[in-house]
């Protein structure tokens, strides 16, 4: 990844200049007839969730006219290296931050600095607070869950021994997750939970952790991933140990593989956690933002459950995924 | 130091069982007590434990496991230390995976090994020619193999190897899963060469006392250039094993892998200072640490709790082994 040092026009100069927090005269950039620069930000260049992350910002980069920088730490998921990054940036005054925090805590001082400095926050993934922010842009996990497990319960007739297997224990993404599954089995007394235990949301922790779950539950009706990675892999011991077929398995997230599984009729379900929507999403509402449109205060995206019956529509890559429509997603915020 | 080389010469002139002398043979036993402990504690616990299919699975759970750390049990043995294995595992990985699936699996087997001895033959030859601390060394070549990773995968994920290629790290060979032979393989194939070979003995005699290995005539420098170069070989050897397992391969293949691999050689009985210890006890520490997780899970330990107990058992088992084994160990020399 480049992360070019590109001048600051003129333009952006003088719309960081005008800017005063809260009271943001947006749309100076355009105003003046120049092409406002945005500083997307990810929180690495080595997952591919974050690639796709760069290519829906880059569509809509593309679409409305505007100069775009990708910000990205190269140590992944480096807190100290964004920190530097956040610095360097509010120097170069962009016209706007389109953000995701590599940790939603640590980051907030910094950001702090940016809205001081006047630049809008546009927040998207990774929902941060004590900061100012024009909108978050994301989906909500706990609800992502929720709705899967619903739909898995329901389709096992509301009853079944099912296992549950845990992301990286300190990621507030899986605890969320945990917690709109715990939310599903309240509502379904019919449902036993064997076990829930951890897989790191790595595809090798968490295969072995299942096989070592098989040892003790010769019967399994359903297993719950809390995410597409270790689905797959938990899919792939099921059918090593010859019990394939027997346990529906659903994830999150909506990997390439996963969709794969479901088309092969391996995997039950998976919903689509789509970080090209929110990040093609959040570079619109930067710029509507500039242009001073008003920007609903957050965008949840919709949940969208893949199963057998739509899994032949789902676009395998994120070049070839269709943008997501603002006025539909963000009409309904 | 010197002591310790007159102890080796000491213990080469015994009988030995196995290319071991008595009293390394004890040393090997009391490695074996914390596992003894621990399957006795799971087997009361958990009455799904000691069933065959249990413990083939736990087995097979420590084979990349092992394979990690044996390379790096030759570094340790020198008094040296690879801190790329881990990243020298997600390199060869994914180099492998990649021309793998691009049809080619000879090729893709071949780089990825070539991948994994040209990174140790560099750490070997920085850190014997050159005089570059092994720590810094293996430092550096862990962020390269990071960087040419991701710049080879620019974010990729490589899914679905051939059945044929999986065979090695999800097949079986009758009731036997392939990665728990090819880890006994390695195991009995190192062992021979650290206990029989002059060549072994050298490096047991490079981490005892290098100067007085160097004046005994023994080539040090090529020696140590060849154990990182085994580290980095047996690091893309284990790479091959875990993408044939978990079909799919992409940059955090090898995160978090280098410190249960420095455990396991640790738990094991080899010593950081060199010259004392072997592979056969990185397999005993390979087994413990696959068998405190399968434990877990079989007891059903709340995800939050797993990390501090494991930390507990590491440190409950290292305890039980000095008890039993540390004067032993101490008097005893190499294992």
């Amino acid at each position: 990844m480049t992360i070019s040092r590109r001048q600051f026009t003129a333009g952006t100069l003088a719309a960081g200049a005008a800017t005063a927090l809260g009271t943001l005269p947006s749309g100076s950039a355009f105003a003046q007839g120049s092409k406002p620069t945005i500083a997307f930000f990810v929180k690495n260049v080595t997952n591919p969730f974050w690639k796709a992350c760069r290519i829906g910002a880059e569509k809509a980069a593309k679409e409305l006219g505007i100069n775009m920088e990708v910000v990205a730490p190269t140590k992944p998921d480096n807190i100290e290296e964004q920190t530097r990054l956040v610095e360097d940036w509010i120097v170069k005054k962009p016209d706007a931050f389109v953000f995701v925090p590599v940790d939603y805590k640590a980051l907030v001082p910094s950001v702090q600095k940016a809205n001081k400095a006047g630049i809008p926050i546009i927040n998207y993934n990774n929902k941060m607070t004590d900061i100012e922010k024009v909108t978050f842009i994301g989906s909500d996990d706990a609800l992502f869950e929720y709705e899967i497990c619903k739909y898995l319960f329901n389709s096992m007739g509301g009853k079944g021994k099912v296992v549950h297997i845990d992301g990286v224990p300190a990621a507030i993404t899986a605890q969320m997750r945990k917690k709109g599954f715990e939310r599903a089995v309240k509502e379904f007394p019919g449902i036993e939970v064997l076990a829930s235990q951890p897989g790191q949301y790595r595809r090798l922790p968490a295969s072995q952790v299942f096989e070592n779950l098989m040892q003790r539950f010769p019967e399994i009706d359903a297993v719950v991933s809390a995410n597409d990675d270790m689905a797959v892999g938990i899919v792939e011991a099921l059918y090593a140990a010859g019990r394939g077929g027997k346990t529906k398995v659903v994830g999150i997230d909506g990997i390439p593989d996963a969709i794969q599984a479901i088309a092969e009729g391996k995997m039950f379900a998976t919903v689509d956690f789509s970080g090209h929507d929110q990040s093609y999403l959040a570079v619109q509402a930067a710029v509507r933002h500039l242009k001073g449109e008003k920007v609903p205060a957050e965008i949840l995206l919709p949940v969208f459950i893949i199963d057998k019956s739509n899994v032949g529509k789902v676009a395998k890559t994120p070049e070839e995924r269709a943008v997501p429509s603002w006025d539909k997603v963000a009409g309904k915020a | 130091m010197t002591m310790q080389l007159a102890r080796a010469n000491g213990a080469m002139a015994r009988p030995e069982l196995l290319g071991l002398s008595p009293d390394r043979l004890f040393v090997v036993v009391s490695r074996l007590v914390a596992l003894t402990l621990l399957v006795v504690t799971l087997s009361i616990l958990s009455p799904h434990f000691l069933t065959w299919s249990n413990l083939i699975n736990v087995v097979r759970h420590a084979a990349p496991l092992f394979l990690l750390s044996a390379g790096l049990t030759l570094v340790v043995l020198t008094a040296g230390i690879d801190l790329s294995v881990g990243a020298v595992l997600g390199l060869s990985g994914c180099i492998a995976a990649s021309l793998i699936t691009g049809g080619d699996p000879v090729l893709g087997i071949a780089a990825g090994l070539g991948a994994g001895l040209a990174c140790g033959l560099v750490n070997g030859a920085l850190v014997s020619y050159a005089g570059v601390p092994s720590f810094i060394a293996t430092y550096g070549m862990m962020w390269i193999a990071n960087g040419l990773a991701y710049v080879f995968m620019q974010g990729e994920v490589i899914y679905g190897l051939p059945a044929e290629f999986r065979l090695i790290g999800a097949g079986f060979l009758g009731p036997i899963p392939m990665p728990v032979l090819i880890m006994f393989g390695t195991l009995a194939a190192l062992h021979v060469l650290l206990h029989r070979t002059p060549l072994g003995r050298g490096i047991y005699a490079i981490g005892g006392n290098p100067v007085a290995a160097r004046l005994s005539g023994m080539p040090v420098h090529r020696r140590l250039v060849f154990v990182y170069a085994m580290s980095g070989l047996m690091a893309s050897f284990a790479a091959l094993v875990v993408v044939a397992r978990t079909n799919a391969a992409d940059v955090s293949l090898g995160e978090e892998q280098l410190l249960p691999a420095i455990a396991a050689v640790c738990l094991g009985g080899t010593s950081l200072f060199g010259g004392v210890g072997g592979v056969t006890g990185t397999a005993v520490g390979a087994l413990i640490l696959a068998l405190v997780l399968n434990g877990m899970n079989l007891l059903g330990v709340n995800t939050f709790w797993q990390a501090g107990v494991l930390g507990f058992i590491i440190l409950v088992s290292v305890f039980a082994d000095q008890i039993v084994g540390g004067r032993i160990g101490r008097a005893g020399g190499a294992t």
